[in-house]
């Protein structure tokens, strides 16, 4: 193995570790969004989750009990989005950002006492004779639980969502809640759905991020990886199968900044903190500039461009 | 299964939609139910299927009565529906849309649900030539219409209501669907063709249903029944105001060129259309709709950007490619679906109705300055309610239309683009709205008339000209165009540009 | 009931009500008792002259964002992008700051509030011309670029323009008086107030009386129908959000220049995502921004009273900002659906 191919798996091993809390949100957003319901609340969703996954692993000492707690509490600030939107009827919008305000003063308020504390690790898991593999071994034996999750939740939601007949009546409610209904599909039961089970997955992701990423609870730590889902969404086509590419981009980015830090570059690191951002936000244009509407679900069409 | 509605009454408002209506529905019969636009044809078979209740009355299957208070229990009945909006999920291919309503669909249907064949085997019987794994979206409307018919098979049903199914359909399509229809009811279903077309009445039913005002009016064996008869039926005793045509003026001097064409919108595409129209003439254009009526209408309204061509009123260019041209005065435009494309719902019918005039305002202007203004038209042209500080949004879909034809036939503008201005309207107010339209024609305005109406195109329009795919597929006299002829343009037979008649 | 429910003092009733009930739930949730915590938040918000002034001083920037915010919605936008153009126009002004320390005339104050003004409109065109041009969801591109503008600031102040004096916090150096907005009496209450309020009184004459007023309401209701009638769609969406960013950046250029006397990183404490729920509040009527943004900033400045006095973690003021505007949009939501329903 050359120094080359050192340099390669390693950043590889930490794009996907800094894109997996970020992967598990953009799933969930991108269900939510193929039924028609877009949701800023991923970021409030993101800290309570990662607030209360925080603190159930300090509490408990088993950062799977932490995980657990995050996607429960994600799901339960998600229900507020529910309610909103499909109960109320109110904006998506304007209810994504109360959601995300009432997440990040939640967090805040009973993550205060989590400031400082530590927290049990993932023990690393045993990969066995794959560790030996040319090229992917290293990748694989750098894995945390939390990656791996996230990986496989890729295709197995791929799959559900194009080759069950539930991932088909998902699909419909997207693309036309009137043709839905008269299927005999309720749109509004399935959008409550989705937003619940984006609201397990953005809640797992900020377990994810501050019980095995960051290993540290800081009040609004997500840091608009929530909000960067939801234009990611947009970049991966609303396809499943594409949100481990667009997620890439962005861990690819924050673990380039990472390295170039280290690597003692003259820039500042304040600089290249900005770098995942811009780099979402310049794809998310260049995604909008081949203006084919093709992917697009056309009941979210009516919601982002009123 | 035999359905008997019996003594429906519906009222929405002041408007009494279904007044004390019986209709019997006998199996392996095709019933036509005839009436004019608001004559309550669809009101009745929206209660049937069970997305309206009735206010009194009662529907009884077999002798006994049932009630249907959702479509969902409609289906469960055997009772299915073809809507005039098809609701078909156009992202997904046509197995995935029969899949989503079929009830036995399993839990794991496959890439495509290609693992499943049960929910296409009556569309193989009645469009084999129908692929199943093609998006809905890259369906012609006839076909889709075919997917819509094959999901209520699915259903087993033993009623089968089709709203309208031909006012989307070519010629040779709506032969088709006769066919199908015929054979839907040979296998024992009932069958309800809602229409207001007398060609599908004699091409299909059996009985024929006549209903005018909310009345059921007279329920006759189609073989006893004139066309002039069942007219009488439709329109009543009272004597029907058409509109005088325009007489075409000989040696009329060109006023609007549409020169050569092309521009995209999401509506559609169209490529190389050239069109002259004279003073006073009216210019019908026909085609089944999709096939770039809208962004014919859009483009030459200054509304799209062209890719190619110009638009030339009174030798003036108003419009070039590629330039972003404000919408011009000289141009009057009724586009389609007016809520949609004309007015602003939120705000004033005085607002609304002086939308063309706004950039001459003075930089300090208040909405009720235009009140007394406002207060005029709508009395001149009959929109309801009278109220000027109305939003527009409360208004129907024929006020509708008045309020845009009252705005833009106000001044006197040199070309008029007119898409489909009588849709929705009872035929005194469609009247009224083609006479302010001629009167423009006879003081020498260019109209450009887009409809699906071939009769009143044959009727008023000078000339007509077909779209097809974007394209003109063929532009004849009224006087010598045929029926047969324009429907072979439709779909796209013998694509042979014509010379323009040397008078225009 | 529906009637009520449909008139604007039974949405304000309704929304009060129902704001009350969730913060009470949530003080019992966590164990304190509501009625206690309520009066709580309300003495340390206003109950003398000092929380008084302190909540003025907290509401000035959210209002100028709450303007900010309702003159892009005038056209149907929903931008969150106040925050951003917030933080540019405090960067743009303080580098203005910074090149001329010696200044002691009124002119390079008025120059320092034209560059962040300046800078506020810059930050604003981007996402404008995005959305404009290339149809990107405005909503979502102002959201990222507020991280862009913050870390900007958080650079500088790091970085390049990190005072020595400061030792270590970092910070700029500190303006000189020059650079200071006038305040009043002993407060900490400055002149951007009163701006502010200016402008929202202007704001709302111009929306309702002026021609421009009204062809913002036609392109907002349908811009099909706008532009079918002449009017410029684009041209609008670039004007409404430089304006909007002119009044957010001279929001920050004031906090900045005027409370925390030098550039900071955080300066904002969230007073775009605040200016947003007002305008929110208000339904985009720059004359209920004003009564409304003094409520959500004393709510704000109480939190650091409850802090000190109660010891209760000043957040609880962001549960209760969350919860209102779950509130407002929760009765908004259920009036506007029973209005759909009588058609």
């Amino acid at each position: 193995m050359d120094s080359l191919d050192i340099v390669f798996t390693g950043f590889l091993i930490s794009a996907l570790r800094s894109a997996t809390p970020l992967l598990l949100t953009l799933l969930g957003e991108c269900l939510g969004q193929r039924t028609g319901v877009i949701n800023l609340g991923a970021e409030g969703q993101m800290l309570v989750g990662a607030m209360a996954g925080y603190g159930a692993t300090a509490a408990f000492g088993n950062p799977w009990v932490g995980l657990l707690a995050g996607a429960g509490a994600g799901v339960a600030l998600s229900a507020v989005h529910a309610l909103l939107v499909v109960g109320a009827q109110a904006n998506q919008f304007a209810s994504g950002l109360a959601v995300w305000m009432l997440g990040f003063g939640l967090s805040a308020y009973f993550g205060a006492a989590l400031v400082g504390q530590q927290v049990t690790a993932f023990d690393s898991i045993d990969v066995g004779a794959a560790a030996q593999w040319p090229v992917i071994g290293s990748v694989i034996a750098g894995m945390t639980p939390t990656v791996l999750l996230a990986l496989l939740l890729v295709p197995v939601i791929g799959l559900w969502f194009y080759r069950t007949r539930t991932g088909l009546r998902w699909r419909a409610v997207g693309e036309s809640p009137a043709a839905a209904r008269a299927a005999g599909v309720s749109p509004a039961t399935v959008q409550i759905q989705a937003v619940l089970v984006g609201g397990l997955l953005s809640g797992l992701g900020g377990a994810a991020l501050s019980v095995d990423y960051t290993r540290t609870w800081a009040e609004g730590m997500s840091a608009g990886r929530g909000l960067v889902a939801v234009g990611l969404v947009i970049v991966a086509r609303w396809n499943p199968w594409w949100t481990l590419p667009a997620a890439l981009l962005f861990g690819g980015a924050e673990a380039l900044s990472l390295r170039l830090q280290t690597a003692d570059t003259p820039i500042s690191a304040q600089l290249l903190h900005i770098l995942p951002y811009l780099v979402s936000l310049v794809v998310l244009t260049l995604t909008c500039l081949r203006r084919s509407d093709s992917g697009t679900p056309a009941g979210l069409k009516a919601v982002m461009d009123r | 299964m035999h359905v008997s509605l019996a003594g429906i009454t519906k009222r929405y408002g002041a408007i009494l939609a279904n007044d004390d209506v019986d209709l019997d529905l006998v199996p392996g019969e095709v019933v036509a139910l005839l009436g004019e636009n608001g004559a309550g044809k669809s009101t009745l078979m929206k209660i049937l299927f069970g997305f309206q209740q009735a206010d009194a009355g009662e529907i009884r299957i077999d002798g006994r009565p049932v009630v249907i208070d959702s479509p969902r229990a409609a289906a469960a009945l055997g009772i299915g529906m073809v809507f005039q909006q098809f609701s078909l999920v156009p992202a997904l291919t046509v197995r995935e849309n029969l899949a989503l309503g079929h009830r036995c669909t399993p839990w794991w249907i496959g890439r495509g649900a290609r693992s499943f064949a049960a929910p296409v085997a009556h569309l193989r019987d009645i469009a084999p030539e129908i692929e199943p794994d093609l998006p809905v979206s890259r369906l012609a409307v006839g076909e889709m219409q075919l997917v819509e018919l094959a999901k209520v098979l699915n259903l087993d049903a033993g009623v089968v209501i089709l709203d309208e199914p031909t006012s989307v359909l070519t010629p040779a399509e709506s032969e088709r669907l006769w066919e199908q229809v015929r054979r839907i009811a040979a296998g024992g279903a009932a069958v309800v063709l809602i229409t207001h077309k007398l060609e599908d009445v004699f091409a299909c039913a059996q009985r024929v249903a006549v209903m005018r005002r909310g009345r059921m009016v007279a329920t006759l064996d189609t073989s006893s029944v004139t066309p002039d008869a069942l007219v009488r039926l439709i329109v009543g005793a009272e004597t029907v105001t058409t509109a005088q045509p325009v007489e075409r003026t000989a040696d009329a001097l060109p006023r609007a060129w549409i020169k050569n064409l092309s521009a995209t919108t999401a509506a559609g595409a169209i490529a190389g259309v050239d069109l002259r129209i004279a003073a006073g003439e009216i210019l019908g254009i026909a085609g089944v709709s999709g096939n770039g009526q809208q962004t014919l209408a859009d483009a030459v309204a200054g509304l799209a950007i062209l890719l190619a061509g110009e638009v030339i009123v009174d030798g003036e260019t108003l419009q070039a490619p590629r330039a972003e041209m404000p919408a011009q005065s000289a141009v009057a435009y009724l586009p389609e679906q007016p809520l949609r494309n004309a007015v602003a719902p939120d705000l004033s019918v005085a607002v609304n109705l002086m939308l063309k005039r706004i950039r001459d305002l003075p930089w300090r202007s208040h909405p009720s300055q235009f009140d007394a203004d406002a207060r005029e038209r709508i009395t001149a042209f009959d929109i309801r309610p009278t109220d000027p500080r109305a939003t527009a949004a409360s208004l129907s879909g024929g006020n509708l239309q008045k309020l845009v034809a009252a705005r833009e036939l106000a001044g006197a503008p040199a070309l008029i683009v007119a898409c489909y201005p009588t849709m929705g309207l009872d035929l005194g107010a469609a009247a009224a709205v083609y006479e302010a339209l001629f009167a423009h024609a006879r003081r020498g305005a260019a109209v450009l008339w887009i409809s699906e109406d071939l009769d009143d195109l044959l009727r008023y329009a000078h000339r007509i000209a077909v779209l097809h795919r974007g394209r003109i597929a063929g532009i004849a006299d009224t006087a010598q165009a045929t029926r047969r002829q324009l429907g072979a343009w439709m779909v796209g037979h013998s694509i042979d540009v014509a010379a323009e008649p040397a008078h225009a | 009931m529906r009637d009520l429910m449909l008139s604007g003092p039974g949405r304000v009733v309704g929304t009060t009500l129902a704001v009350l009930m969730l913060t009470g739930a949530f003080f019992l949730a966590i164990g304190r008792d509501p009625v206690e915590l309520m009066g709580l938040i309300v003495r340390s918000a206003a109950g003398d002259g000092y929380a008084i002034t302190e909540s003025l001083v907290r509401a000035t920037p959210i209002l100028l964002c709450a303007l900010a915010t309702a003159l892009p919605a005038r056209l149907g936008l929903i931008t969150v992008g106040a925050e951003g153009q917030l933080y540019f126009g405090a960067l743009l002004g303080t580098g203005f700051v910074l090149a001329n320390l010696g200044a002691t005339s009124a002119a390079p104050y008025m120059a320092m509030i034209v560059v962040a003004m300046l800078a506020g409109a810059a930050w604003a065109l981007l996402p404008a011309v995005l959305r404009s041009h290339l149809g990107v969801n405005e909503t979502i591109s102002t959201l990222l670029v507020n991280y862009v503008a913050a870390l900007l600031v958080t650079w500088v102040v790091y970085g390049p323009w990190k005072s020595a004096a400061n030792l270590g916090w970092p910070a700029t150096a500190d303006f000189p008086e020059a650079f200071k907005p006038s305040t009043f009496f002993d407060s900490r209450v400055h002149s951007g107030l009163w701006i502010a309020i200016g402008l929202a009184v202007l704001l709302h004459w111009t929306f309702v009386r002026t021609r421009w007023g009204l062809t913002l309401d036609v392109l907002r209701s349908n811009p099909r129908a706008g532009i079918a009638a002449g009017l410029n769609w684009r041209r609008n969406v670039l004007l409404t959000m430089a304006l909007g960013g002119m009044l957010a950046g001279l929001a920050g250029i004031l906090e900045t220049a005027s409370i925390q006397g030098r550039l900071q990183a955080n300066l904002s404490a969230g007073a775009g995502l605040s200016g947003f729920l007002v305008a929110w509040l208000a339904r985009n009527h720059c004359l209920r921004i004003i009564p409304m943004s003094l409520l959500v900033g004393a709510l704000l400045a109480s939190g650091d009273g409850l802090q000190m006095f109660a010891n209760v973690p000043s957040s609880i003021a962001l549960v209760v900002q969350g919860l209102l505007f779950v509130a407002v949009l929760l009765v908004g939501g259920y009036a506007n659906r029973l209005q759909v329903r009588r058609g």
